[in-house]
């Protein structure tokens, strides 16, 4: 999916605006004329300047492209839903592994992913199953990983 | 002397040659798989390295990266599909030798010459390396400021694509450094007062997020290439190969000269390197007509390039602590890890260490004859693994990797932060690599700028006055100013 230049560009002055506008308010070092507002000042500029070179040059080649030219996978259903789950996913193992522990939340994640994936749905808790076992071996094992337990902690070993 | 005898202690080691073939392994598998590149088999492996000795922890690096490289050619041969974007130049004319009946030719000279490319850059490795560390001895921050410019200079410019959105690749880069309290100020920056972000975005669940979790997106939306009906079988692949040493041994060299140079570059790696050689050995060439239809020529002089390019690569990430190109963007962080600080006094204070590793840099590129013969024996079984099985292993991998870095979920954020944004940045025409090299560089260049502006009190003649300085500040000005004055020149001349 093909954003046009005019359009990033645009995200990208009033991202360069941010930053600029909160480096104002990083405090000064006393004495002294370079302090940590220096940088992300500089950056701000920058990214501002680019931004204008982006949106005169999309703004040109508006009529040919438009706003946005979309890939295949932007008008599948099925692939979008698949990037939302697999997203979706890592997001549940962020909120969930340290108190639901890694094993099971691993193999939750993957058995889902598998199946979005289209393996078989007998073959997708084997295949998650041995690869949290793996995961969980040689990094918690092997590599002294402190992987949380969560429930699981009782039967730690 | 005592040094390279206590280099070769601490790299003859079981343990250590295990870790290396096990790493060579590794390296052929993620570069013989479509789609995964090199530089992921990098970022895949740096989680690991942490629980590793500083030695093996390099040496498998170095391994990893040199077959990822050379294990590219297979897919791109026999498939048409490169395993790794330093293939790509060649890609066509390797599978069009396939086509021809001459897989095996391709095969041999892309093994053949790997090997030669890769032990030559390390030769120039060894040799320019610790001369240019003396000289490096002598820089202040004055100069350290100007080549770290200098490195995302060409980071901007040589990239492929339009420079304008690798200078915004760039500056994001530069901007996620800046997050954190890591600065001459000592001032939380952008951390909204997350506890997580005072200690700044570590690069490595950034890197692996760019580069790995953001492919893994590419292939849930369909977007990964097919591998129906592709020949997978070779022959022979050592026949030919005095005939291809005695007539293209020219091609071999120049194709070597010119990989080192571009990796010595900082910001333009193997990718580069490779793309410039074949075109090179198309312009020179007594048959430039045969290019294209399946000839061996310019994928002799591409493959020796792209493999000599890793050597050129560590030149400024050993000598200056600047990286060459993505790959060794990571290693300077692994470096750092293991208290192997890069710069010059590295070649000093612990010269053992930097011998093990040009050692290390000889292993791996003997070692890649036989085991590249093997993988390509077993290209069949490495390019059918299911995909849909390869790629949720993959992601279990990068979360717990980016977890491992500091035992913290927060690094499992910021790689799916970067995933989303590698992906929404590679569809819209920005590379990835400047944004690494500016989370890399970022503060070494802000560092050097403040300490170099309180030592010039505040005058930026400051960073003119020394001589090596000056030269590299006018180099680096002229990068941007000459191609904007040739351009309003020919504009007011038409």
């Amino acid at each position: 999916m093909r954003i046009n230049d005019a359009i990033l560009g645009a995200v990208l002055l009033a991202f360069a605006l941010a930053i600029g506008l909160y480096a104002r308010t990083l405090p000064a070092i006393p004495g002294q004329e370079y302090g940590a507002a220096v940088f992300p000042t500089w950056i701000a500029f920058a990214i501002g300047a680019c931004s204008l070179v982006l949106i005169a040059g999309g703004l040109r080649h508006w009529a040919e492209t438009g706003a946005v030219t979309l890939a295949s996978w932007a008008r599948s259903g099925h692939h979008l839903r698949a990037l939302a789950i697999t997203v979706a996913l890592v997001v549940f193992y962020i909120l969930v592994s340290t108190p639901l522990g890694f094993i099971p939340t691993a193999f939750i994640t993957l058995t889902a992913l598998f199946a979005v994936l289209g393996v078989r749905l007998a073959l997708a808790p084997v295949l998650a199953a041995v690869l949290t076992m793996v995961v969980h071996y040689g990094f918690y094992s092997l590599l002294r990983v402190p992987l949380p337990w969560g429930v699981l902690t009782p039967w730690a070993w | 002397m005592d040094a390279i005898l206590l280099a070769s202690q601490m790299v003859f080691q079981p343990q250590v040659l295990l870790t290396i073939v096990m790493a060579a392994l590794f390296g052929l598998f993620v570069g013989a798989v479509p789609g995964l590149t090199a530089t992921m088999a990098t970022a895949l492996l740096v989680p690991i390295t942490f629980f590793m000795e500083p030695v093996p922890a390099i040496g498998a690096i170095v391994t990893c990266s040199a077959m990822a490289i050379f294990a590219g050619d297979i897919p791109g041969t026999l498939l048409r599909i490169p395993g790794t974007p330093a293939s790509a130049a060649y890609t066509d004319e390797a599978y069009a030798m396939t086509r021809k009946g001459q897989g095996e030719l391709a095969l041999g000279a892309n093994l053949l010459f790997s090997a030669l490319g890769g032990l030559f850059g390390t030769a120039i490795l060894i040799v320019a390396a610790p001369s240019l560390a003396e000289v490096a001895l002598r820089f202040s921050s004055f100069e350290y400021f100007w080549l770290a410019c200098l490195g995302l200079t060409c980071a901007t410019v040589v990239g492929t694509g339009s420079t304008v959105k690798g200078l915004v690749s760039l500056l994001i880069g530069l901007f996620v450094a800046t997050v954190g309290l890591n600065n001459p100020a000592g001032v939380p920056r952008f951390t909204f007062g997350n506890v997580d972000l005072l200690g700044g975005i570590d690069f490595i669940p950034a890197m692996i997020g760019l580069f790995a979790v953001s492919e893994i997106f590419r292939y849930v939306l369909g977007m990964s290439p097919d591998l129906k009906g592709a020949q997978t079988r070779v022959g022979n692949l050592f026949t030919g190969w005095g005939r291809l040493m005695k007539q293209y041994w020219r091609q071999s060299i120049r194709g070597n000269l010119i990989g080192i140079s571009i990796g010595a570059l900082p910001g333009a790696g193997a990718d580069i390197a490779s793309w410039v050689s074949y075109a090179v050995s198309k312009r020179f060439s007594r048959t430039p007509e045969k290019f294209g239809t399946g000839h061996v020529e310019g994928i002799i002089e591409s493959t020796s390039s792209n493999n000599a390019a890793l050597g050129g690569a560590w030149v400024p990430a050993l000598v200056f602590g600047i990286p060459g190109d993505s790959i060794t963007a990571i290693v300077i962080g692994v470096l750092y890890l293991k208290g192997m600080n890069p710069g010059p006094t590295i070649f000093i204070n612990n010269p053992q260490d930097i011998y093990a590793v040009f050692l290390i840099f000889i292993l791996a590129n003997i070692f890649m004859v036989p085991a590249g013969w093997a993988a390509i024996k077993s290209a069949r079984v490495m390019m059918r693994v299911p995909r849909n099985v390869l790629m949720p292993s993959i992601l279990m991998f990068c979360v717990v990797g980016s977890f491992a870095i500091n035992n913290s979920v927060f690094g499992i954020t910021v790689m799916l932060v970067f995933g989303l944004l590698g992906f929404v940045m590679e569809e819209n025409g920005f590379p990835i690599a400047p944004t690494i090299l500016g989370i890399v560089l970022g503060p070494m260049l802000e560092e050097n700028f403040v300490t170099s502006m309180i030592k010039s009190g505040g005058s930026f003649a400051g960073f003119f006055e020394r001589p090596i300085s000056g030269t590299l500040g006018v180099i680096t000005l002229a990068i941007w100013v000459v191609p904007v004055a040739l351009f309003v020149w020919r504009k007011t001349r038409a």
